[in-house]
């Protein structure tokens, strides 16, 4: 059963936005597999303490993503094929990338400047690279 | 669904409260009517719920229908409380039953529980306690429409969190819902929609989908809306200097 419990909402996007984004970070770390059940629609309402509807509509947009299939009078079931792992694996790159570049414009870095920092963080630390997956 | 169309409303010899307030809300929607004290929050939702009638011939139609012809399917919520105090929590239940068919009495015997309600006349409660029996009572009742007014005076951040999370587990999805409260931390992923109240008028009507596209939340609308300043104290103390 996938669980919900430790997600934690917050208040810049879509609620419906964020679950499918934490189903499928679920799916990227291997916490989630293809075939677990997912919690019923009032039950993940009650884990999150957000609307019926709202927990409807992720639900909705799951299975219209194909993420989520929901066979007659059964519990829905997640589900991915090799195509939308390396989608979702992509994903999930592409946001902490989006995110780093974001926050070093922010703070006025340049590209060489970022990218000789980058250098001295990555070589700092072999440890980091186990947790690094491209 | 619930419409509103160019309502006002006069309390007497005071002034206008509302003004020109138009706007529809589909069944199944969850609106935070929000404003600053005095904004006419609270009137609006006894108008919704039949409490009050607005000024002239303009109507609150509920599905078609006046408040007043539909009050068994309305459920108000006060801050203010609507049980009788000398009745314990059961006895009230018991009361309730008799006059809304809808009644879930399981339910209701759950939600106090739920909230640890003794059995004891409601008069003896803490102020907390009271608004326990309130919204037990009110959600109990199990109707198409509720109505909470301030629903977490008086409660708690952890007995706030406990209680929208049973409200959360409880809802069906088809309960239309308007909730007015300041506590906005604890609504901010809860409601559809937003409907700011200023100076008598809806000075804001966005839908919390529509509203995080452009990049803000509701705390962040509130202060941007009625205007809220962050240093205003200081600036006072410095005066006073």
């Amino acid at each position: 059963m996938l669980d919900f419990t430790e997600m934690v909402l917050n208040t810049s996007e879509p609620v419906y936005t964020q679950i499918n984004k934490f189903v499928k970070r679920q799916i990227f770390l291997g916490t989630a597999k293809k075939g677990d059940p997912l919690p019923s629609r009032r039950e993940l309402a009650t884990q999150l303490k957000i609307n019926p509807n709202t927990a409807q509509r992720a639900f909705r947009a799951m299975e219209e993503a194909g993420l989520v299939l929901t066979p007659k009078n059964t519990v829905s079931i997640l589900y991915f094929d090799e195509d939308m792992m390396l989608e979702i694996q992509r994903e999930m790159t592409a946001d902490i990338v989006a995110e780093f570049v974001k926050k070093s414009k922010e703070n006025k870095l340049s590209f060489d400047e970022v990218m000789t920092l980058l250098r001295q963080e990555w070589e700092k630390g072999e440890n980091n690279e186990k947790y690094i997956k491209a | 669904m619930v419409e509103i169309e160019k309502l006002y409303f006069t309390y007497p010899n005071y002034k206008t409260v509302l003004e020109n307030i138009t706007f529809s809300v589909p069944t199944g929607q969850i609106v935070a009517v929000l404003g600053t004290n005095g904004a006419g929050k609270t009137t609006l939702l006894k108008l919704i719920a039949g409490l009050l009638v607005p000024d002239g011939n303009v109507q609150v139609k509920i599905g078609g229908k006046t408040p007043q012809e539909i009050s068994g399917e309305i459920a108000f919520i006060s801050e203010a409380g609507t049980y009788f105090n000398d009745l314990t929590p059961k006895s009230y239940g018991n009361f309730l039953q008799d006059f809304f068919p809808s009644f879930d009495s399981t339910y209701f015997d759950m939600l106090l529980d739920f909230f640890q309600l003794e059995e004891r006349p409601i008069k003896k409660m803490s102020k907390g306690q009271k608004a326990k029996v309130e919204i037990a009572a009110g959600m109990a009742k199990r109707t198409p429409y509720i109505i909470m007014d301030e629903p977490f005076v008086g409660k708690d951040m952890f007995t706030r969190q406990d209680f929208m999370q049973a409200l959360a587990g409880t809802l069906t999805g088809e309960e239309t819902i308007f909730i007015t409260t300041h506590e906005i931390n604890e609504i901010e992923n809860f409601v559809d929609r937003v409907i700011i109240l200023k100076e008598s008028h809806i000075a804001i009507d966005i839908t919390l989908d529509e509203l995080r596209l452009q990049g803000k939340t509701i705390q962040e609308l509130m202060k941007e809306t009625i205007g809220y300043q962050e240093n205003s104290l200081c600036s006072l103390l410095d005066k006073t200097k």
